[in-house]
């Protein structure tokens, strides 16, 4: 795997300065069910197509931010904040 | 047999543009024999030179063969070379004193008995082991063993010195060239003329593509020098052109990243654009006996001749079988020769008619021209003797004619060397292609090449935004297929697979590519289908029917993708020594502001995580005694260390934590684990508060990073007020410990350290021999202890300052392994030794850390899940029985707790305990299990001993030295 990533605040770099954290999952709210819990622990969609990850710029200035990623195409089309709107859904 | 003891014996005259130096004689061994060179001989040219002519034995039929393409891409001069297998021996330089070996062959090269094979070759049929093996099963594991012992290439030598050593590193580049011929090069100086950073990749020694061996001269005397000085010393001068020879650009991958070995090593370069003038490759032609030592590539011919000074044989004969292109370097080679001084026999051409000066120049100096023919057989043995030329068109060999040879040259079809263009499958935005890939044609077409180079250099410096449509890679034409059967016509020469093969299972219905390579192995050898994949394709699309639509796009696979024909390319294009691949990437060693001392000192270090740091200073009994009876000093700078700041604080602490810290009051401490969310301990450490909005945390030593990270994820988003920074590098850290450390840390700070005034769990701000110091109460060895952190810069002389202090008290300092036995002591667990990717706080005991009247934190999902079902497992303390003389009962870390022999627990760390005379340690064991006094077994060399679990510390389970 080898392909070009952009930080939101360092710009493009190869993506071996960073860390890969996951597919963006909700977590369950305090007291939810056990059964909640558990696919929040242990299930993943694992999209073929589009999805939301978490990425960390380790050998960078250390920040984390979502990535969203063609998982057939390993194509990112856009890199944004947490607690932030994706890019083409900022006014 | 000629010798080869004479580095002359094959040698021309001083040829215009060769690379040995025939001042400089070197010598090395070949199977034990002295072979003499010269310096910028490769280890094959100097053999050849000496009167070799069988380098290798073939794969399945070990079939005597000889150089075929003397650059590096067939499969035929694979030597060993100082133990090391499989190493190219026409592109390996001599060097004095190297020890070639030859392979595959018993007892010896010329007389290798297990070419017997060769006469059997109709007992193994292609696919023969699918087919003949497998029944009964009895046979097939004999025939396995028999086909581990003769099967595979090379052998490596475990007990080879091996002093290379191998890193990696990266570049970047505007625009990375690959390929440093004419095209090459032009394209690297045009972009680096409009000012771009430029890396140009090249595999040879020199620069300057096939113009090193080329002579202009040969068809045009009125040519002036060589083009390629004038360029190669344009690029010497060009500051921003970054050149790296010898170096094979083996890989391309997404967002243009190529893989490059070179000889020190992986290097990857990113670049925005890449050229690629990787020019043209001949392959063999297939009539029988195509393997025959003496027949060669017409280029490779060329190399021995210009590059080495070599006569690469007295009579030859020229094949041509293929496109113009093919045909206009045959026919310069030809001129070439005869330069030389080399006889030529005769030229076989497969077309009607050869025209053009070149052409008329040769029949003019008397040399025969075939046309309308092409060979039909190759007549020796172990060595060419002769060629059989018959009439194109005509099906076996009655019509031939037989022509003395000693070296036939091939001139197959030439083919783009298109192999990275075709690892990405599709077309790579950013990359183009230049130069003889796209079918303008080497030396003819040189000044079209320049210009394509000049080009694609300036397009990729300045890449427009619409760019034209660039150059696509030579239409390569099918290649001829061989005269009759082709029982010994060769298409692999890696994996001995004739024409004949190839056939016979596409009648057996392999017809698709894909699955004819994986019944057959074509392809798959060490050349990795450079020699075969072309011809592959070709018999495979001449004896199967083909739409149409397939015939279109066949010889532009990122057309049709693939299609059926060709099989797919992956990287690494050319063998890559594992070694380059898992060359140490440059991960630097962390060292303690106390390093230096600790080497004065002659401490034994060891890795730990990114640090080193002492294991012991000699002898890790007497530094637990020191420690428990006076007092010891410990390098704790290896602690992550982090701190937590802003009015969110608190409350980031109190969710990440299991435990609470928002009402922690200032000076306090408190111990801090952590988990994941489903209740898994990460870390564990000390959490002090500084002051209502700053905390000072420490990690366990090498998860500094981690824990930041896992910190700032989440608190990531949203403004939450609260900051982690890392200061681990900041600080470095001694613990210091025993009943004398308050006499000795007394002496050096004014801080109150009396047991009222700075107890237990308590942290002080202040000076201590003068630096500005943060003060611990805490003891993970049991004693009474501070924590010390200081600025990193005063590491030494804190160390110096403390071991000054306590010289009168008998200080000692300790390192690891007693730090361990002391912990241990006290059941102090280690996070990643005594727990593992299942163990929460509540199987090791820690329930007291874990806040569930917090609404949430990190792992209260999972913990509270854990919490209620009954525990699987416990961490407890043992203690085994006294060792009789002699014997020291002691289990190995992650020795498994057994009983009526079936593992129930595993130990994870045990040691001897001072305090006990005894071995005891931790250990996983089933919760029935986990009570005072309960009997469990460890296996000790394989048998089962009785230890017995105690929930209590070994030393000072109160904890009243702790605390005094
Ligand atoms: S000739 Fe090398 S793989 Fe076929
Ligand atoms: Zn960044």
């Amino acid at each position: 795997m080898s392909f070009l990533l952009k930080c939101p605040n360092c710009g493009e770099r190869s993506v071996d300065e960073f860390r890969f954290g996951g597919e963006v999952v909700s977590r369950p709210a305090p007291g939810a069910a056990e059964s909640d819990w558990s696919s929040y622990f242990y299930f993943r969609p694992n999209a073929a197509g589009v999805q939301q990850e978490w990425w960390n710029h380790r050998y960078g200035c250390g920040r984390w931010f979502y990535a969203l990623r063609d998982t057939t195409a390993n194509a990112v089309q856009t890199t944004f904040w947490p607690g932030q709107p994706p890019p083409s859904e900022q006014p | 047999m000629p010798s080869s003891n004479n580095p002359g014996q094959s040698r021309l005259e001083p040829q215009p543009g060769e690379t040995i130096d025939r001042a400089a004689p070197v010598e090395f061994r070949f199977d034990g024999r002295p072979v003499r060179a010269f310096r910028g001989d490769t280890v094959a040219s100097a053999l050849y030179a000496g009167g070799t002519r069988v380098f290798s034995r073939s794969f399945k039929y070990h079939r005597p063969r000889g150089l075929l393409c003397c650059a590096g891409n067939c499969p035929n001069c694979l030597v060993t070379v100082d133990g090391e297998p499989n190493v190219r021996a026409c592109v390996r330089p001599v060097e004095p004193g190297l020890r070639v070996r030859s392979q595959n062959a018993w007892p010896s090269l010329r007389l290798d008995l297990l070419s017997l094979l060769d006469r059997l070759h109709w007992l193994m049929p292609v696919g023969f082991y699918y087919k003949a093996l497998h029944r009964p099963k009895a046979l097939w594991l004999l025939a396995r063993r028999l086909i581990r012992r003769v099967g595979g290439l090379g052998s490596i030598d475990i007990n080879a010195a091996h002093h290379t050593e191998f890193s990696s590193r990266s570049l970047h580049a505007d625009v990375a060239v690959v390929g440093g011929g004419p095209a090459g090069m032009a394209a690297a100086l045009a972009a680096a003329e409009t000012g771009a950073a430029v890396t140009l990749i090249d595999d040879q020694p020199s620069l300057g593509g096939h113009l090193r061996y080329t002579r202009l001269q040969a068809v045009n005397p009125r040519q002036a020098g060589n083009p390629k000085d004038e360029l190669a010393a344009a690029v010497a001068n060009a500051p921003n052109i970054h050149a790296l020879n010898d170096a094979t650009a083996f890989g391309l991958y997404q967002d243009n990243l190529l893989a490059v070995h070179t000889p020190g090593g992986l290097v990857r370069v990113r670049a925005k654009q890449v050229v690629l003038a990787t020019g043209v490759q001949e392959t063999p032609l297939l009539f029988d006996n195509n393997d025959l030592p003496g027949i060669m590539l017409t280029s490779a011919a060329r190399r021995l001749a210009s590059l080495y000074g070599i006569r690469p044989g007295r009579e030859a004969v020229l094949a041509i079988s293929g496109n113009p292109a093919a045909t206009a370097e045959a026919y310069q080679t030809a001129l070439e020769l005869l330069d030389a001084g080399i006889r030529i026999t005769a030229i076989v051409d497969a077309s009607d008619g050869a025209s053009g000066e070149a052409a008329q120049a040769l029949r003019d100096r008397g040399v025969t021209i075939l046309t309308g023919h092409r060979i039909a057989r190759a007549v020796g043995r172990g060595r060419l003797k002769a060629a059989v030329a018959a009439p194109v068109g005509s099906t076996g060999y009655a019509d031939g004619r037989r022509i003395r040879c000693d070296l036939l040259c091939m001139s197959g079809p030439l083919y783009p060397m298109d192999a990275l263009l075709q690892q990405m499958g599709v077309s790579q935005p950013g990359v183009t292609l230049a130069g003889c890939a796209t079918g303008v044609s080497g030396a003819t077409g040189l000044d079209e090449a320049t210009r394509q180079g000049r080009d694609a250099g300036l397009r990729a410096a300045n890449p427009a935004p619409n760019p034209a449509p660039l150059p696509e890679p030579l239409p390569a034409p099918p290649a001829p297929m061989p005269a009759g059967k082709g029982g010994r016509a060769y298409v692999c020469f890696c994996e001995d697979v004739s024409a004949h093969d190839i056939a016979q299972a596409i009648d057996e219905g392999f017809a698709d590519v894909q699955t004819l390579k994986r019944y057959t192995t074509v392809t798959m050898g060490p050349c990795q289908g450079k020699m075969c994949g072309r011809a592959l394709s070709a018999i495979c699309a001449a004896r199967r029917p083909l739409s149409s639509a397939e015939w279109e796009t066949k010889d532009r696979p990122e057309v049709s993708g693939g299609g059926d024909l060709f099989t797919t390319s992956r990287p690494p294009w050319r063998p890559v020594p594992l070694a380059v691949l898992a060359g140490r990437e440059r991960m630097p060693l962390k060292r303690t502001p106390m390093d230096r001392i600790h080497r004065q000192l002659g401490a034994t270090m060891v890795e730990s995580g990114p640090w080193l740091r002492p294991h012991n200073y000699g002898s890790p009994a007497d530094e637990c005694a020191a420690v428990r009876q006076r007092v010891g000093i410990i390098d704790v700078g290896t602690l992550g260390k982090l701190e937590a700041l802003g009015i969110g604080a608190p409350q980031l602490l109190d969710r990440i934590y299991t435990h609470r810290f928002s009402d922690l009051p200032a000076g306090r401490i408190r111990y801090g684990l952590m988990t994941s969310d489903n209740g898994v301990i990460l870390d564990d450490g000390t959490v002090t508060r500084l002051a209502a909005d700053r905390y000072f945390i420490t990690t366990t030593s090498g998860n500094a990073d981690v824990i930041e990270e896992w910190f700032n994820q989440w608190n990531a988003g949203g403004d939450n007020c609260a900051h982690i920074v890392n200061v681990t590098a900041a600080y470095g850290a001694v613990n210091v410990a025993g009943p004398k450390a308050r006499e000795t840390l007394a002496k050096l700070t004014a801080i109150d350290l009396s047991p009222d005034k700075f107890r237990y769990m308590r942290s002080a701000r202040g000076e201590v021999a003068g630096v500005p110091s943060l003060l611990l109460r805490i003891g993970f060895v049991g004693e009474t202890g501070w924590e010390l952190h200081f600025p990193a810069e005063y590491g030494e002389y804190m160390w110096n300052a403390i071991m000054e202090a306590g010289r009168e008290f008998g200080i000692s300092p300790f390192g690891l392994e007693a730090q361990r036995i002391l912990r241990l002591e006290k059941g102090h667990v280690i996070v990643g030794q005594d727990t593992d990717a299942v163990s929460t706080p509540l199987d090791v005991g820690s329930e007291w850390a874990v806040r569930f009247d917090k609404a949430d934190f990190i792992g209260r999902g999972g913990l509270s899940i854990a919490a209620a079902r009954p525990a699987q497992q416990r961490l407890v303390g043992f203690i085994m029985p006294p060792s009789t003389a002699g014997s020291r009962i002691v289990p190995e870390d992650g020795t498994p707790v057994v009983s009526g022999g079936r593992p129930i627990g595993r130990v994870t760390s045990a040691r001897i305990s001072p305090t006990l005379g005894r071995g005891f340690g931790l250990a996983w064991v089933p919760p029935h299990l986990a009570e005072e006094g309960a009997s469990i077994q460890v296996l000790i060399d394989h048998r089962p001993v009785s230890a017995t679990v105690t929930l209590q510390p070994v030393y000072d389970p109160q904890g009243l030295r702790l605390r005094s």
